[in-house]
């Protein structure tokens, strides 16, 4: 990305930065049946039985190395499986290969041999919608329970038909996968999903060797909620846009918002007025510090050991932005602020008056963020704690697809606020964080780094909107009071959540609703690498790396 | 000097046996039911005041003076919860573990000299071997970690037994070491011996006194001794037998109502012990100007629990690894090397 580094071009990339789809076409040869045109890039559609050769042709020979996400759906006459591929380098260039399955037999080749992400993402679309996939290393259910009936995203799914899972189809969680048990001596042992370090109801199946851990295998799924459904159930204009802020329900809900509001807006078409732009910018901006503010603490939480002075400051320093939320947006978590073309309503009045506590805010913070340094990065136990644990090598990260200021703790340059860029994050001048560290301590100081850009966003976000000109202050675009985009057209776009990558895809029949609504959440993707950071390591240090994940489970299982 | 079985003996009139044993019966209630006294005030007032206080909160304020009353309410929840007995714990010792960890700290103030207050002296026992019994009492309660992990039958406080054994291990020997080399500067383990060792004259500033304090003589004993206590009563950073984030509870993940009381106010009068013992063998026992001796023995302690409060505050816990190798690497390393320090300082005092 950088001018000072020549950049190798990869198959199908020209000199400008753009992709030459014939050429990425070509590559693929025969594999490739058809093309399709997707808003955000095109499609090519793959032959079921060599989809791996095609991911792995793409990621060696062009450059493809993240796979943002796999989405799965069930047509009339078909199963449609979507793989969702981008450059870490440069996210604009993108590529879907669209792997479509008979209704008869809905199976097609797994990904999971190229890009280990694609497992938990194909096993979450063999859960919901069906498919199956050939040569997955573990293909079962991931997020409803092993012994629910039937897809419920497939077309003839009976939504009413309540299913009640009793407690004693699941008493014996060691029925299921158990490995090293049998030729060493180890101890199974269930953490979560009541534990007082997995940050909500996440389960995690270890295998210990005395306090070393041997085999982790998160079991995800407790806090499923049906999200996807229930937006493919609501009307794009009016009913879908609550429900972002219950996904990472930890203060990060406008970052949320906008990664529907981006989606839904290029599907539709719909500008955005500038003025909104920059609210928008600085209200995301005040989530993420809050979003950032809570995972530090509950890092620190995790290594002390108790509700302990830094916690209980990072909770006094995020009352204080929730309260400048508050002003904002009248809410203090559920946020419902974003609307399609713009925003809510405008800043409260007196402006002046509202200005004066942000500044006062951030004129603050940075003096705070210095004492979280002081508490934290300087801390010399807490040193010893965190550094060289939880290992996360770059290439692993990229393989795990993740995200956020996990990959950037990894020392990867990624941030789609600069590399894909949106709202008015283009227009400031602003630093993205990484760290070569690998490991929980890095993750740890990327956070709390990334709050230092947060408020220099927030500080010229505010000088612009004083100065903006009082007849120009537009908050919505025109939006039709009915939104039907198009039909059949369909858009995956993403937005730098506080966990990472959050993307949307969603699919147009021509009606009010979407036809397929997928989320692609980073937590989710993030806490699919715990298994490489965490075996290995000793218990401590494995909930350490938990806590350096800041994963939210509303997101994570959705 | 007499003990506070002999006052009461003589005050009822007695002699002999029945003296002694009436007396000794009267004075260790009286005895424990200030110890007590100490931990219910520490336990729902005092910690969370303190931990507020650092957190930058206000915390109980709203029944009695300063909140004091929460004691109260507090108390009747605590005892009037559901005692839950899990399906296959080993039951007698299941039972048996908060006794034994709430009554093994309690005895150990049996020999603890806690000073006066007008006429009345708050001294049990002064045996000869005072300071080994203390320390022999107080790692009885490492016994009941052991079995309440292991008769528990529930994974989390098996590894927080073993945790609690492997800790114990690798902080008893260099506290006992430097326990030591306070008696070779006191020549005897009585505790009233080593009390009064410490109440000479080391210098004089002025008009003032320094007093012959261990902790002033030789500083480094005393930072050997107060990390390893730290480590012995299980704080921050070494709580790492209970470690809430990593095992749960450790050894009393399973316990409830009464039993679970028991434990928490084991771990209270634990702290206490580890401070009384600090200040007997440090901080010249309930010696200090003015204030009568039981009023400084109080202050001490809790200065103690003050310091075990402020760690738990501000400093993160220590991998149950790093602390085997800081107690069998580091402090084992630093008592033995006290000893040769304190021979030393022996050998130019007495010249």
């Amino acid at each position: 990305m950088s001018l000072e580094q020549p950049h190798q071009l990869d198959v199908g990339e020209t000199p400008e930065g753009e992709l030459d789809y014939d050429a990425l076409a070509d590559l693929l040869g025969e594999s490739v049946i058809d093309r399709e045109e997707h808003i955000n890039c095109e499609a090519f559609v793959i032959r079921p039985d060599d989809v791996a050769r095609a991911l792995s042709t793409l990621r060696e020979e062009a450059g493809f190395d993240h796979l943002s996400c796999v989405t799965a759906q069930e047509y009339r006459d078909r199963y449609e499986s979507i793989y969702h591929l981008k450059k870490y380098d440069d996210p604009t260039q993108e590529l879907s290969l669209v792997v479509p399955t008979t209704r008869e037999n809905p199976a097609s080749q797994s990904g999971a041999s190229v890009f280990d992400t694609a497992n938990w993402h194909e096993r979450e679309a063999y859960d919901l919608v069906g498919i199956e996939y050939d040569d997955h290393p573990d293909l079962r259910r991931i997020l409803l329970p092993e012994t629910w009936q039937g897809y419920p995203l497939s077309l003839d799914y009976n939504q009413d038909k309540p299913q009640i899972v009793p407690l004693r189809e699941h008493v014996n969680p060691m029925e299921t996968r158990n490995k090293g048990a049998d030729d060493s001596d180890t101890m199974f042992l269930n953490i979560g999903p009541h534990h007082p370090a997995t940050h909500g109801v996440l389960h995690l199946r270890t295998v210990l060797d005395g306090e070393q851990v041997v085999d982790v295998d998160p079991d995800i799924g407790y806090l499923h909620r049906c999200e996807e459904q229930m937006c493919q159930q609501s009307t794009y204009r009016h009913q879908i846009m609550p429900y972002p802020d219950r996904w990472d329900y930890i203060s990060a809900g406008i970052l949320n918002e906008w990664a529907y509001a981006r989606a839904a807006e290029d599907l539709a078409d719909l500008d955005v007025p500038e003025y909104a732009q920059v609210i928008r910018t600085m209200s995301a901006e005040m989530c993420r510090i809050a979003a950032h503010l809570l995972a530090v603490g509950t890092f620190a939480l995790d290594i002390y050991g108790d509700f302990t002075a830094i916690f209980m400051y990072a909770i006094t320093d995020r009352e204080r932005i929730e309260n400048l939320l508050e002003d904002l947006t009248g809410q203090r978590l559920m946020f419902n602020y974003l609307r399609l073309g713009g925003v809510a309503w405008d800043l409260p009045e007196p402006r002046d008056r509202y200005f004066e506590k942000v500044r006062e805010f951030t004129d603050q913070f940075p003096d705070r963020l210095e004492e979280y340094h002081n508490l934290l990065t300087n801390n010399e136990l807490f040193q010893m704690r965190v550094i060289d644990t939880g290992i996360l090598p770059p290439e692993e990260a990229k393989r795990y697809g993740c995200t956020g200021p996990v990959l950037r703790g990894s020392g990867v340059d990624y941030d789609l606020r600069r590399d894909d860029p949106y709202g008015y994050y283009d227009e400031l001048e602003w630093d993205v964080i990484t760290d070569d560290g690998c490991d929980n301590f890095a993750r740890a100081r990327v956070r709390l780094e990334e709050m230092r850009q947060s408020i220099r966003i927030i500080e010229q976000c505010v000088d612009l909107l004083e100065e903006w000109p009082e007849d120009d202050r537009q908050i919505q675009s025109n939006v039709p009071r009915t939104l039907k985009p198009d039909s059949d057209t369909e858009i995956y776009r993403a937005v730098e959540g506080a966990k990472g990558e959050l993307g949307i895809y969603i699919r147009s029949d021509g009606t009010d609703k979407p036809a397929r609504f997928k989320i692609r959440s980073p937590a989710f993707c993030n806490l699919q690498s715990l298994e490489v950071m965490a075996e290995g390591e000793y218990v401590p240090d494995m909930v350490a790396a938990l806590g350096s994940l800041d994963i939210v489970l509303g997101e994570v299982d959705r | 000097m007499t003990l506070l079985p002999e006052q009461i003996g003589d005050l009822l009139g007695l002699s002999g046996l029945p003296a002694e044993i009436i007396g000794g019966l009267i004075g260790a209630t009286i005895i424990g039911s200030i110890i007590l006294a100490n931990a219910a005030l520490a336990g729902p007032w005092a910690k969370r005041k303190i931990t507020a206080a650092f957190t930058d909160r206000i915390s109980v304020n709203k029944f009695g003076p300063w909140g004091v009353g929460i004691i109260i309410p507090d108390a009747v929840r605590l005892l009037s919860k559901e005692l839950i007995v899990p399906e296959g714990v080993d039951r007698p010792a299941w039972d048996l573990a908060p006794l034994i960890i709430a009554s093994s700290a309690l005895l150990g103030f049996a020999v603890i000299p806690m000073g006066s207050l007008g006429p009345i002296e708050f001294h049990l026992a002064d045996p000869e071997i005072g300071l080994i019994f203390v320390f022999a009492i107080a790692s009885i309660a490492s016994l009941g970690l052991v079995m309440a992990g292991y008769a528990s039958n529930n994974k989390y406080s098996l590894m927080g037994g073993l945790r609690a054994v492997a800790q114990n291990l690798a902080y008893e020997i260099p506290l006992i070491l430097v326990g030591i080399s306070v008696v070779i500067f006191a020549g005897s383990l009585q505790m009233s011996e080593i009390v009064a060792a410490q109440a000479q004259t080391l210098v004089e500033l002025g008009p003032v006194d320094i007093p012959m304090w261990f902790a002033i003589l030789n500083p480094f004993a005393f930072v050997l001794f107060l990390a390893a206590n730290v480590a012995e009563v299980g704080r921050n950073p070494f709580d790492i037998p209970e470690a809430p984030t990593e095992i749960v509870a450790g050894y009393q993940t399973e316990y409830s109502s009464v039993y679970f009381v028991l434990f928490y106010l084991g771990e209270f009068v634990h702290i206490f012990l580890g401070g009384a013992l600090i200040a007997t063998i440090f901080l010249g026992g309930p010696a200090g100007p003015i204030l009568p001796g039981f009023v400084w023995f109080l202050i001490k302690i809790w200065a103690v629990f003050l310091l075990t409060q402020w760690m738990r505050s501000a400093l993160p816990r220590v991998r149950i690894d790093q602390l085997i190798e800081i107690g069998w690497k580091g402090l084992l390393v630093g008592a033995f090397l006290n000893l040769f320090l304190t021979a030393g300082i022996v050998g130019v005092l007495a010249i």
